[in-house]
């Protein structure tokens, strides 16, 4: 069910954190604690190295594409508190904005919905959840979320864009009236839900089922039906799915995917949002399924198996 | 950054790793006495709740307690997962004694808090610690080189661990080793530390500076390698942590000399052994990387000194240290601004203020920019490294297409002591997963039925393959799209052979002798028939079944009649003309008098229809269409409706007015007798009275009809009602039927191959995103709808 189809060595000198694919398909970004972030092209199971970026001074955690219409625009967040902008001009990447705004690491961007413009929310362990939107002519406004989960945030996704109350696309040329929305995860082991009103952000939801830290939260893409999901995981080794049924947004129920027996570090939708791939600090991925009668079920295990965790411990072991 | 504080003066203990929430034990120190001078002991839990963004922290407990401690921890022993509070406090007392205590009774109030205690120690009780791998095993350590080993589950007598050390000398700290648990090491004020080994119950190896100015505050173990251990020493003169590896244990490894005064307290992280705390007379607390000796970290404290430091171990980040000024402060070492507190006051005031318009000024308040950092000393600088807990290791994320990109660190590269293979970089893999194989399969035989136009056989074997009947009806409707004589074939379908039918009849005919009545009704109905049937020239020479039959059997009937008349013509036998007062006479003058019209009323009336109308035909178009109309208008038997029908061609009145439970029938005769340009409506029509009935078997019937007309909108609206349409494979049953359709509408019927309505244009993308995120790139863009901008 999974096969490898191209296998991308990286060269970056230190552990990858994030990797990720751009809208078709064919880049792909990855970030390091080589305080790098590097652009290949995978197109036809090559790779071939776009671009090395640096400017980062400490370990960089996450990139984020952004939705092609803005054209080749790339996020990267670093330990070393800033958040910069890559965009590609005439072939070449350069920084083109630099958000400082951090007090410390910033640990998740993620961009919203391109219906909404260029908008990107960026996480922090500073507890702060910054957004930044794009007014134009280079200009960047700023809105920050202080103290949005005590001793940090670690990551932040946007709800789809959907008009309440409306399963079909509106007709074009009446502009949509969006209710904007994103989740948030962090160190208080709160899954938060933020909600824009009169263009401020306020705390919608707190969901409350984790006993350690959020690592991730991934809300499902939509697929045209009324219900919103999101997947949770924790240092606690849980994944919950979170859905709420109601158009109003606030009946959240969780509902335990799996208890792993690591750390859970990062969940992942598949476009369809039918398939969702966990990633656990035992260096194994597993991809999730939603049966008919609503049970999730592990479909396969995406297990490279190179030896992986056991043979590691083991060699702890034997050395003492 | 400062996250919560306690006044008191007290030492700390953390609840275990396994505890949620977590909570923070204290118990009154017996070194300090606070301001008050008071000498009265308590030992309290604090939850910490960091959703609450105050300094305070929520007291849980309050036990008063008859001893102050020198040392309090917090084992996992007995501990149950779950909500509730648990484990065993363990305290070193002031007078030799160990004091256990359940937490879970604290927590509850409960009077008898304690499980046990016993004095055996001399003096106070300065070290304790809890063997992380059995822990029922605590360790302690007193004045005259006195260590205890206890058994939780056997409280009352102690182990030690061998022969005392000489010279007797207090021991001040007490660790298990991280990874091999039965080894054990305790230090001195003296600076010699000792490590025990329990199998062999004898110290193994004595570690000590040969300056003999060390004096042992800390001992802490590496949290990963088994022989490595660091000291820390109060002296003032030598305020130095000093690690050592005991394979080279005639000098430190490295010296750490960050601290300018005497060290009071260290604390290894075991969530990175990058981090080691240390608190000291210098006022300061660091955070340094003991294997390079770098100072990571500096926690911005006031200056008074801290005699107690503590990782929390549940959450990495967040340490506990305890200060001769009667406090303890919980810290984050992520560093972060105050400033969140004070934007919280402000977000709370706009909130009262609603943040719309507070004075009419008719525009709303701007969002309140904070001066940045007016206090610089407000935003405290994280670690100069990341802690091992923030770096993600690995990561799987989807992207389009059902592509799936992963990538692992093999190993984390600072692992010391590991074999360094020669550095590999890591890698990232792209995989595809495909979890629809069934799904992908048929829409590979969809398209190549597409492409190679081989619409017939592909119906045909979707007809073979399925596995219920109305599966196979829909099939077989479609491919009769694509054969020849489309509606004779529709009628075939619903049950209605030619041949079967004038087998039919010809049985009828047998027993027509035995219903001489309904021959004769039959016959005029006939030429009723006979004569719309040659005006329209239109194809059908069958209906209903009851209808066909007639007719088939009229066509009989009509010979033998022409016969009967043939018989009865040449005989020509003389017959009397009567104009009798009677009904017979009464016509008999009609007619001699060419009346025809009041000889087919006096037919009517006499209720021989039969002579009425031939009468009727004979007194031309007009008077037949009443006579007809007056006919119906008498005649009420089951299957005048559908005569009606017939002659009128009023077949919109069938399709509206049928019962439902026969759409089968309506339908045929709509097959049968309906002009082209009426058709589809007609097939509409029927469909969607089966659609909005509620009978969920009628509604998928609807689809059949909607096949028939050739309206691929309304199947797939129809389709969508009835089936659960958002599996991949239920969607692919719709999209099969649906292009099929589509192709045979565009075969019989001119229409713009694009058009295509809302529905179907959404369940067309919703299909080709199915097939993208299954990997099928090139398919998918076939299947999306050209009018769309997807």
């Amino acid at each position: 069910q999974v096969s490898v189809i191209n296998t991308v060595d990286t060269s970056h000198e230190d552990m990858i954190h994030d990797a990720q694919m751009d809208y078709y398909g064919t880049r792909l970004a990855t970030c390091s604690s080589d305080r790098s972030v590097k652009i290949f092209d995978v197109r036809n199971g090559g790779q071939i190295l776009i671009a090395d970026l640096r400017g980062h001074e400490g370990p960089v955690w996450q990139v984020a594409w952004a939705h092609p219409m803005y054209g080749n625009i790339l996020a990267s967040c670093s330990y070393d508190r800033k958040v910069i902008i890559w965009k590609e001009e005439n072939g070449t990447w350069e920084k083109t904005y630099e958000y400082t705004g951090h007090d410390s690491s910033v640990n998740s961007v993620c961009w919203a919905p391109h219906d909404y413009g260029l908008i990107l929310a960026c996480g922090s362990s500073d507890g702060a959840i910054s957004l930044l939107s794009y007014t134009g002519d280079g200009q960047w406004e700023v809105k920050k979320i202080s103290n949005a989960h005590t001793i940090g945030c670690n990551a932040v996704s946007w709800a789809p864009a959907v008009v309440p109350g409306s399963l079909i696309e509106q007709p074009s040329g009446q502009k949509p009236n969006y209710i904007k929305r994103f989740a948030s995860g962090g160190c208080d082991n709160l899954v938060k839900i933020w909600k824009e009103e009169e263009g401020q952000w306020k705390e919608e939801q707190k969901l409350e089922a984790h006993s350690d830290w959020v690592r991730d939260v991934a809300w499902a893409p939509s697929i045209g039906l009324p219900t919103s999901t999101i997947a949770s995981c924790s240092q606690d080794g849980r994944v919950f799915i979170w859905t709420c049924d109601d158009a109003s947004g606030n009946s959240w129920s969780p509902k335990l995917l799996h208890k792993f027996n690591d750390v859970v570090w990062h969940v992942s939708w598949s476009i369809t949002a039918n398939i969702l791939a966990v990633s656990g600090g035992d260096n194994k991925v597993t991809l999730w399924k939603e049966s008919v009668d609503g049970l999730w079920a592990c479909i396969s295990d995406v297990n490279k198996g190179q030896g992986g965790v056991s043979a590691v411990a083991e060699g702890q072991q034997n050395e003492q | 950054m400062k996250l919560k504080e306690v006044d008191r003066t007290a030492m700390q203990a953390w609840s275990p790793a396994q505890q949620h929430p977590i909570y923070l034990a204290t118990g009154t120190s017996a070194q300090q006495l606070d301001a008050t001078f008071s000498t009265s002991a308590s030992l309290e839990i604090f939850e910490l709740d960091l959703a609450d963004p105050s300094l305070d922290m929520k007291s849980c407990a309050t036990f008063s307690s008859s001893h102050r401690y020198h040392k309090l921890i917090w084992g996992p022993h007995s501990m149950s997962s779950g909500d509730r509070v648990s484990g065993v406090l363990i305290a070193g007392g002031e007078n030799g004694n160990v004091i256990l205590y359940d937490s879970a009774k604290i927590i509850d109030g409960e009077a008898e808090v304690i499980i046990a205690q016993k004095d055996k120690h001399t003096g106070p009780v300065r070290a304790l610690d809890v063997n992380m791998f059995q822990t029922n095993l605590v360790a302690s350590g007193a004045n005259e080189s006195e260590i205890y080993i206890w058994d939780l589950n056997n409280f009352a007598t102690p182990m030690t661990p061998g022969v005392k050390t000489q010279p007797l000398e207090d021991i001040s700290c007490i660790a298990w080793n991280r990874q091999v648990q039965h080894i054990l090491a305790s230090a001195s004020p003296s600076g010699r530390a000792t490590v025990w080994d329990l199998r062999k119950n004898e110290p193994i190896i004595k570690v000590s500076d040969h300056n003999n100015r060390m004096h042992c505050s800390g001992l802490a173990w590496h949290p990963e390698v088994a022989t490595q251990m660091v000291l820390a020493s109060e002296d003032d003169r030598l305020p130095v942590i000093q690690m050592w590896d005991l394979r080279f244990a005639s000098s430190p490894l490295r010296v750490l000399e960050s601290h300018t005064r005497g060290i009071l307290a260290i604390a290894w992280s075991m969530a990175d052994p990058e981090l080691l705390l240390s608190c000291g007379k210098d006022a300061k607390i660091l955070c340094s990387n003991p294997n390079t000796g770098e100072v990571l970290y500096e926690l911005p404290t006031n200056t008074q000194w801290c005699f107690d430091i503590q990782w929390c171990p549940r959450n990495p980040a967040v340490l506990s240290a305890a200060s001769f000024d009667g406090r303890i402060s919980v810290y984050s070492i992520m560093g972060g601004s105050a400033d969140g507190l004070r934007q919280k006051q402000v977000d709370q005031l706009s909130s009262s203020f609603g943040n719309l318009d507070p004075f009419g000024t008719g525009q709303p308040l701007p969002p309140l920019q904070l001066p940045q950092q007016t206090a610089p000393q407000s935003v405290v600088m994280p670690l100069k490294k990341p802690p091992k807990w923030i770096r993600r290791p690995m990561g799987a994320s989807f992207s389009f297409g059902g592509k799936l990109v992963t990538f692992e660190n093999s190993k984390p590269p600072q692992q010391p002591g590991m074999e360094q293979q020669q550095q590999q970089h890591p890698h990232v893999y792209v995989s595809q997963v495909v979890t629809e194989k069934e799904f992908l399969a048929r829409s590979n035989q969809l398209q190549e039925a597409v492409q190679s136009q081989g619409f017939v056989s592909y119906c045909q074997k979707k007809m073979d393959m399925a596995l219920a009947d109305f599966e196979r009806n829909v099939w077989a409707f479609l491919k009769v799209n694509f054969e020849e004589d489309s509606r004779v074939r529709y009628l075939e379908l619903l049950g209605y052979r030619k041949d079967d039918l004038k087998k039919k009849v010809n049985i009828t005919l047998q027993c027509k002798v035995f219903l001489p009545i309904l021959l004769v009704d039959v016959y005029g109905i006939f030429s009723l028939l006979k004569a719309p049937a040659e005006s329209d020239g239109s194809v059908p020479n069958e209906g209903d079944e009851g209808q066909t039959t007639e007719e088939e059997f009229l066509g009989e009937t009509l010979k033998d009649h022409k016969k009967e008349t043939e018989d009865l013509g040449p005989a020509k036998t003389t017959f009397n003309i009567s104009v009798s007062g009677d009904v017979d006479g009464l016509i008999t003058q009609a007619l001699l008098t060419g009346n025809f019209e009041s000889a087919v009323d006096l037919c009517l009336h006499d209720n021989r229809m039969a002579d009425a109308i031939i009468l009727a035909i004979a007194g031309g178009q007009e008077l037949l269409s009443r006579t007809q109309e007056k006919y119906f208008a008498k005649m009420r038997s089951k299957i005048t409706r559908l005569i009606t029908a017939v002659v009128t061609k009023n077949w919109k009145e069938i399709v509206q007015s049928c019962d439902l439970q026969n759409w089968r029938e309506a339908l045929a005769a709509v097959l049968t007798y309906a002009r082209p340009d009426e058709f589809t409506a007609l097939c509409d029509l029927l469909g969607s009275r089966l659609e909005n009935e509620g009978d969920s078997v009628l509604q998928t019937q609807a689809c059949l009809c909607y096949i028939c007309a050739g309206n691929v909108d309304k199947l797939v609206a129809c389709w969508t009602k009835v089936q659960d349409g958002n599996s991949p494979l239920s969607l692919q049953d719709l999209i099969e039927k649906v292009v099929i359709l589509r192709k045979a509408v565009q075969l019989t019927q001119a229409v713009d191959p694009n058009a295509m309505g809302a529905l179907l244009a959404e369940k067309m993308s919703q299909y080709a995103n199915l097939l993208a995120a299954q990997g099928s790139l090139a398919a998918a863009l076939s299947f999306l709808p050209a009018n769309t901008n997807q």
